[in-house]
């Protein structure tokens, strides 16, 4: 964490450039388990309360919060607006809360930072949490459009019996399980995984052995104490939940290798590779470097660069960041040897080996770049040093600020200067940015 | 209207029956027809069968691959073509299986479609390679499948050997047509001119799609006649588009009327003043407007061209679908009878076309004219209509040479038997054999020729050009 130091050196007039002071996140659960009982909003309360005391930051020099979520909860669904109600932070700190799928964290970041960039703000929350615990059971259309005029209108006995008639057969109208299914194509998530692992030659094994990375690198990151400092202990009616629940440091790709195939027969994606529901949340304070300094923190990171992509969600719905990542590097004038730590939300194994595959592709940078080279070579390991979502977990709106917090803190060493974050999407979008070491 | 073999076939059970007891009577295919506009990838993971070391390897693999075909390559040497391109797309190439008696398990694909580049064939003894393509493989043919076998036209080859090789694959792609027509599967031929390799995307995309699906058994030329930027859209290709169709009121006009609104155009629906209650709604459900006017009167081009450039400020697309029939045998016809068919049918076609020339039709323009299948091959009692069918062609032929600079394209489609107003009102047995007298065995629906005529419209079909393209199913009369 920053440590908390006054400046008297006023920084030289410049364009305002917004930087990363700190990020804390809840703890990262397995959906239906311990944070069942607390909803979206509860888990961004404990994240951004955490983080405020963390850094010692008064709540008087707020300005506003950005929340990405994806689940919202229909009766308020300003997540952003009602956090800061609870916390009593001042009635002026505004807020607002972004949808954009699974890049709503990080599209929170990049939004708080733009406002600060162009002098809008001075400070400002912006993370994500996702309650997959609370997800509201929908009923269906015909439910709706039966009952409504009963709930909204001043109804006759006669409307009633008229709107129960409309409610058959059974099948019709018992409410449905929900699942991760894009609307234009129906198709499930991991459907559409399991054929980019197919059509780019991913392999069973290629997948299970990066899932174990994954594991093995968060569980590591957890008993060095690095995610200590980036998770806060939330209390639940049944007790303090003090870390992630889902890491798994004792399993390996011999032992993922024997899990069934989810989504087709003979297929290769398996609870194992992909990434499990999730309950959590996890913000980052942005700042300009000006007030950053004035108030005494030494910047983790700067955000210099961002992108958001989208690509045709029937075809390969999940690599878009093989997209954003050159388009991020290149408006930030950069390539990607420049860059020495790279970090990508992990939605399905299948489909980070896939994304990987592309960048290191000639021919894909001509079709899709209009380049001549391939945007850069990364083997699986190269990447996601500190595990990912397929072993930490992926509350939708919570991982953007997940990942800004852990590589900001890592760039804040000082051994690296320049980070790539990649994130893919519902619906074929796919988010990245670049941040940047603070001298 | 309702084809009753056709509903009879479609019954799982009475089919079964049929096929059972070995009853002489043909059960058609249900074809498998496009579903709303077209899309960015027709041929979405379908299997399909791709061999022949010819002079359009790279066009076609690149072609299937973005098309959104799961390629399958007959010979391992075609695989440096797919390379790239399919590691971009992720659609790398897969060898197919020959061995039909041992085939690998999980290795059984089904092909959607066969396409076979024939360009190389250079003698009557390399002739085989289609046999050794083929044979192999057609018993993996997925119903509703589409064959296509790529040539060189015969008169632009070198040798007497080759233009003999060449003109071959006509009667072999027409044969294996009628071989698998009662399967709904179709088999085309395109012949690319040199010079025009950069033109066959489109065309091969529509042969292999299910918008082609009453068009087998016919050879496509691809030239590089019409000026041709480049152009390429597949979604909503007709967008900014003005189109006229003339008959828009009922059957072909109103089905080519709704798909070329689908695709973007917008669309002046013209038919005569008595027709104006069909017209205008036709006009109201594709969200375009009513021209009514009598192509035949003298003054319907002048009229017709002032309307287009008041309301638009020109067109970009013609059909000229309109069209009278006026049955007698010439000895008992009376002159009145002659002159309608020929005035509505062919001079006004001829006049109101070259008045839209002089500055109404936009570059890159696309005119399609009706001509028919009855009318090119002739009929008893048709002296009239067949005179005025078959002298579309020729206005066809020779327009498109004429507008080519322009970048203008110019066809005839030919339709066969196609369930309307006008084949309802055949007598039952007539009708009958109209019906069956084809590869596949049944009637095609205003649609497909609607479809015919939305393809030659595109930007995608600039390769096409004074081309007759039949949409029959395969019938077995006419040229």
């Amino acid at each position: 964490m920053a440590s908390k130091r006054r400046s008297t050196s006023s920084s030289p007039a410049a364009a305002r450039r917004a930087v990363v002071v700190g990020g804390l996140r809840t703890p990262f659960v397995k959906a239906f388990t311990q944070f069942t009982q607390l909803d979206t909003i509860a888990l961004g309360v404990a994240a951004t309360g955490g983080l405020l005391k963390r850094l010692e930051l008064a709540a008087s020099e707020l300005d506003g919060i950005v929340w990405g979520g994806v689940i919202l909860p229909p009766t308020a669904p300003n997540i952003a607006r009602e956090i800061a109600l609870d916390l009593r932070l001042p009635p002026r700190v505004e807020g607002m809360t972004v949808t954009r799928a699974c890049a709503s964290g990080l599209q929170a970041i990049t939004l708080a930072a733009a406002a600060i960039e162009r002098g809008e703000a001075d400070v400002l929350i912006a993370g994500g949490s996702d309650s997959t615990s609370n997800a509201p059971i929908t009923l269906p259309p015909k439910v709706t459009h039966s009952l409504a005029p009963l709930a909204l209108g001043k109804p006759t006995p006669g409307d009633y019996l008229a709107a129960l008639s409309q409610l058959t057969p059974i099948s019709e109208v018992l409410p449905r399980q929900p699942k991760i299914a894009e609307r234009t194509t129906g198709e499930v998530m991991g459907e559409s995984a399991e054929r980019m692992a197919k059509r780019n030659g991913i392999t069973r094994e290629a997948q299970d052995a990066f899932a174990a990375q994954s594991h093995h690198r968060a569980a590591a990151a957890i008993a060095s104490g690095r995610f200590a400092e980036e998770v806060a202990a939330v209390e639940t009616k049944r007790g303090w939940v003090h870390t992630d629940g889902l890491v798994r440091a004792d399993t390996s790709a011999e032992k993922l290798s024997k899990l069934r195939p989810v989504f087709a027969k003979g297929g290769t994606v398996t609870a194992g590779n992909a990434s499990p529901l999730t309950d959590g949340a996890a913000a980052v304070v942005l700042m300009s470097e000006e007030r950053a300094k004035s108030l005494g923190y030494q910047p983790l990171a700067a955000v210099k660069s961002w992108a958001y992509v989208g690509v045709d969600p029937a075809d390969q719905l999940l690599m878009g960041p093989a997209l954003a990542m050159p388009k991020a590097l290149e408006r930030a004038g950069l390539t990607l040897k420049d860059v020495g730590l790279v970090d990508m939300h992990e939605a399905f194994a299948a489909q980070v080996l896939s994304v990987l595959k592309m960048l290191g592709s000639a021919a894909f940078a001509r079709e899709f770049l209009g380049r001549d080279q391939a945007v850069g070579e990364l083997a699986p390991e190269d990447i996601n040093l500190f595990g990912g979502s397929l072993a930490i977990g992926h509350p939708f709106g919570a991982t953007g600020a997940r990942m800004v917090t852990t590589i900001s803190r890592e760039l804040a060493q000082g051994d690296r200067e320049l980070a790539l974050l990649g994130i893919c999407a519902a619906g074929g979008l796919g988010a990245a940015a670049v941040l940047e070491r603070v001298a | 209207m309702s084809d009753m073999l056709l509903e009879l076939a479609q019954n799982q059970a009475a089919r079964k029956l049929i096929q059972r007891v070995g009853l002489p009577i043909p059960m058609p295919a249900t074809l498998t027809r496009q579903r709303g506009p077209a899309v960015e990838r027709p041929l979405m993971d379908r299997a399909v069968l791709f061999g022949g070391q010819g002079e359009l390897t790279a066009v076609l693999a690149r072609t299937l691959v973005l098309a959104g075909a799961s390629p399958w390559l007959a010979d391992a040497a075609l695989e440096g073509a797919f390379k790239d391109v399919g590691e971009a797309y992720g659609r790398s190439p897969e060898l197919a299986p020959t061995d039909l008696e041992a085939p690998q398990p999980g290795k059984q694909p089904r092909y959607g479609g066969m396409v076979f580049d024939a360009t190389g064939i250079d003698s009557p003894a390399a002739l085989d390679q289609l046999y050794l393509f083929f044979h192999p493989q057609l018993a993996r043919l997925a119903p509703g499948s589409r064959i296509v076998v790529l040539g060189r036209t015969p008169e632009h080859v070198k040798s007497a050997g080759a233009a003999a090789a060449q003109s071959a694959l006509s009667g072999f792609t027409r044969s294996l047509a009628k071989e698998f027509g009662k399967r709904g599967a179709n088999a085309n031929l395109i012949y690319v001119e040199p010079g025009a390799e950069d033109r066959v995307a489109g065309p091969l995309r529509f042969l292999l799609s299910p918008a082609s699906t009453f068009i087998t058994a016919q050879p496509l030329y691809v030239s590089a006649k019409a000026r041709w930027d480049g152009e390429l859209s597949w979604v909503r290709p007709l967008a900014g588009k003005v189109a006229l169709v003339t008959g828009a009121a009922r059957g072909i006009g109103a089905a080519t009327a709704s798909i070329l609104a689908a695709e973007g155009a917008t669309v002046v629906c013209l038919d005569r003043l008595e027709d104006d209650g069909p017209a205008s709604q036709v006009a109201r459900q594709v969200g375009g407007s009513v021209l009514l006017a009598d192509v035949a009167s003298p003054e319907a081009p002048s009229s017709i061209a002032r309307q287009l450039e008041e309301r638009h400020g020109g067109v970009d697309i013609v059909i000229h679908n309109a069209g009278v029939t006026r049955d007698k045998t010439l000895a008992r016809m009376k002159q009145a009878h002659w002159d309608q068919a020929i005035d509505i049918n062919l001079r006004a076609v001829h006049d109101i076309t070259r008045e839209l020339l002089g500055g109404t039709l936009r570059d890159n323009g696309r005119v399609v004219n009706l001509s028919s299948i009855a009318g090119i091959a002739g009929n008893v009692g048709q002296t009239n209509y067949a005179a005025s069918k078959s002298g579309v062609v020729g206005l066809t032929q020779h327009l498109a040479e004429e507008v080519a600079g322009r970048g203008i394209t110019v066809n005839a489609i030919a339709p066969g038997f196609i369930e309307t107003r006008l084949t309802a009102a055949i007598p039952v047995m007539i009708r009958e054999a109209g019906r069956r007298m084809s590869a596949l065995g049944q009637g095609g629906l205003p649609e497909d020729v609607g479809q015919a005529i939305h393809f030659l419209c595109t930007p995608a079909a600039a390769g096409v050009t004074g081309n007759i393209l039949r949409v029959c199913g395969g019938a077995l009369i006419g040229a």
